[in-house]
């Protein structure tokens, strides 16, 4: 039997929406693949043709999420004016902050995922989540590269990946009403790191001349 | 430097060659949440006139432990040191904790301009908050961009205010407003510091006046705290909004509660002059009277028929708006005259209202539970009260620009501070600088101005039966 795209979509959203439903009721954790399907209509080996794990379900809608919010985030850039310009604390803050926002449903089973995929402590490799450390950091060499610090060593990338997904994982588990806590800490870490990186491009710069 | 001073700097406690002990007491600073904000960074003792204040701090503190032994003492000493490592590292007190500095460096020639200027500036610092920072601060509390919630929003700070910023916008219907942001999570960073600062003072209870002198401070954090609550701000702002008529010229701004929460404050913004601003531009003796009489009526009807009292007098907080009206800013730190308080206060009326010393010195010593044999502390404390009551005694104008009234009672409370008579109810520092704030703003104004008519109608909306004092 042929199944058309518009049908795979369906099914792909029965899914997402199944798994989300059974992540918020029950958490990630004791949530199988097997629960999915069931709830979802479908059989297991249907499901593993759209999602190899549960851990991939999270990931695709992270990315969903992270893109909405790289859009967002673009089109208030747009908004702000050239001579409002911020510095490059602030640009990075206000990326980090327009995933936050659409990262915020996804909230309470998101620090399993973390944990599990996008923690420093994972090696590298092809999956959805290698993809979405590719595309932020990107995003995070061009900001940089536009606030005049043009090569960032993979030592940075890392320091910030580090930090990126520390603030992350504090926000997944942020007790704080309304997660203030986080905001305070993005804004005290990431003037840090770009103090650091600055300062490190100047030095550099220094010694060279 | 002058020699007490650096005599002060010596008292610090030294960097212990041992490791400060930390008290069984403290689980909550190993537990406290991940400091917030740069705060940290900016050390609060870091300077000359900050370290004169801590030293000042620990000298008055020891003096409770002359009669203690010396191991008493010993332990003492560590949890001072601790407490003070721990003020170092609350950078949002930096400006208040310099400023007092700077004003007990030349103590005790303090001039009433030093005075007044320590007060004005005693508030919490707050970094500033960069627009991103802003946007997500108002989107997190109101459920909405900035620009989605109003017509418009300057993206630039007019202010700065106690722990975050000011800025100026308009409501989709019209109305220019006044937004006041806190900055994220510093309410609750407070909260645990002082708490963690109390605990280490705890273990000192040697001293006789230590309980009394432990509730003011007790009364001092939870004020410090309520100044955090922008939703009790916005109630106190709403009641005193009541209690004027037109006839009064004083006006308190609205409050706009879609758009306010715990840590967002939307009030009607009143444009005028600061009282700074004011004197600036050398204003007759009549038109700073009138202020002046404004602010007291202010003052007094906040008290008698609010029954609330006004404490954070700071030039920036008063307006004189274009129409001649005053403009009365900033609520976030009353004191409420409730039940025992509220007694008190109706037992002060009849030595207000008589005059007569033997009156006076029986509220006196109930108020700081006075005992019949300390005859220099009653004889002080009568001192320091009959000053503070003076104005309203005279009867007929009083000159609050008199600067040797004014250095008399800065003498007195100084006087108070030397000899350790902290003994007085939990609200007393609290009371203390509602009255030293609204005597620097009359002396800043060089105002003249009858306070006992002023008073005389205000005591009025008390309801309270004054037959047996009160002059006809």
């Amino acid at each position: 039997m042929r199944i058309t795209a518009d049908e795979k979509r369906a099914t792909r959203r029965r899914i997402v929406e199944a798994a989300v439903d059974l992540f918020r009721s029950q958490g990630f954790e004791t949530t199988t693949t097997r629960d999915i399907a069931r709830a979802a209509g479908i059989a297991v080996g249907t499901l593993f043709n759209y999602f190899e794990t549960k851990e991939a379900l999270v990931a695709s809608l992270a990315a969903e999420a992270l893109s909405r919010a790289h859009a967002a985030w673009k089109r208030e850039r747009e908004r702000t004016s050239l001579n409002q310009r911020p510095g490059l604390d602030e640009d990075l803050f206000s990326l980090v902050a327009a995933e936050l926002r659409q990262l915020r449903p996804l909230r309470k089973f998101l620090s399993p995922f973390i944990e599990t995929i996008l923690s420093p402590l994972v090696a590298a490799r092809k999956s959805a989540a290698d993809e979405l450390r590719v595309a932020h950091l990107e995003r995070v060499t061009e900001l940089v590269g536009r606030h005049g610090v043009a090569d960032v060593t993979p030592v940075a990338l890392q320091m910030y990946w580090a930090l990126y997904t520390g603030a992350l994982a504090f926000w997944a588990v942020d007790r704080s009403p309304r997660q203030e806590d986080t905001l305070a800490l993005l804004d005290e870490s990431l003037q840090m790191f770009s103090a650091w990186l600055q300062g490190q491009t100047d030095g550099s710069k220094t010694e060279r001349s | 430097m002058p020699a007490n001073i650096a005599e002060l700097i010596a008292a610090l406690p030294a960097e212990a060659d041992e490791q400060a002990t930390v008290p069984d007491e403290l689980p909550t600073l190993c537990v406290s949440p991940i400091p917030v904000g740069r705060f940290r960074r900016l050390s609060a003792l870091g300077t000359l006139q900050a370290k004169i204040a801590a030293a000042y701090l620990f000298r008055w503190l020891r003096g409770w432990f002359q009669s203690a032994d010396e191991s008493k003492r010993t332990l003492a000493d560590a949890h001072w040191r601790n407490a003070l490592r721990m003020l170092d590292s609350m950078g949002y007190l930096r400006g208040a904790v310099m400023k007092i500095g700077q004003t007990l460096a030349n103590f005790p020639d303090i001039a009433p301009r030093e005075f007044v200027e320590t007060l004005e500036k005693l508030h919490f610092d707050a970094p500033a908050m960069h627009w991103s920072l802003l946007r997500e601060t108002v989107f997190a509390e109101l459920g909405d961009e900035p620009r989605n919630l109003f017509a418009a929003f300057n993206e630039r700070a007019f202010a700065a205010a106690s722990l975050g910023q000011v800025h100026g916008a308009q409501l989709r219907t019209g109305e220019e407003v006044a937004v006041k942001i806190q900055y994220p999570g510093i309410a609750r960073a407070i909260d645990a510091d002082f708490r963690n600062l109390f605990l280490f003072m705890l273990p000192a209870r040697l001293s006789a006046d230590w309980e009394n002198t432990k509730d003011q401070f007790d009364d001092l954090q939870r004020r410090l705290t309520q100044e955090t609550d922008y939703e009790l701000e916005a109630t106190n702002l709403r009641k005193a909004r009541a209690l004027f008529r037109e006839e009064d010229g004083i006006v308190v701004p609205q409050v706009y509660p879609q758009y306010s929460t715990s840590r967002v404050l939307t009030m009607e913004r009143l444009e005028g002059h600061h009282l700074r601003d004011f004197m600036a531009r050398k204003p007759s003796p009549e038109e700073r009277n009138e202020v002046a009489l404004k602010i007291l009526r202010a003052w007094y009807r906040l008290m008698y028929a609010g029954r609330m009292l006004y404490v954070d007098f700071h030039p920036g907080n008063f307006l004189v708006l274009p129409d001649g009206r005053l403009g009365v800013l900033d609520f976030g730190f009353m004191i409420a005259l409730e039940g025992a308080e509220w007694e008190l206060f109706r037992k002060i009326d009849r030595p207000l209202t008589t005059g007569r010393q033997e009156d006076r010195i029986a509220v006196v010593k109930e108020w700081c539970d006075i005992r019949d044999d300390e005859t220099d502390r009653l004889r002080l404390m009568d001192d320091f009260t009959a000053w503070e009551w003076m104005a309203r005694y005279r009867g007929g104008e009083f000159d609050f620009g008199d600067e040797a009234e004014f250095r008399l009672g800065i003498n007195l409370f100084a006087e108070l501070i030397r000899r350790r008579y902290s003994r007085a109810r939990p609200n007393t520092p609290a009371i203390a600088r509602s009255q030293f704030g609204m005597r620097s703003i009359m002396y800043l104004l060089k105002a003249k101005v009858d306070v006992w008519s002023l008073a005389e109608e205000e005591v009025k909306a008390t309801g309270w039966d004054r037959s047996d004092y009160a002059v006809k």
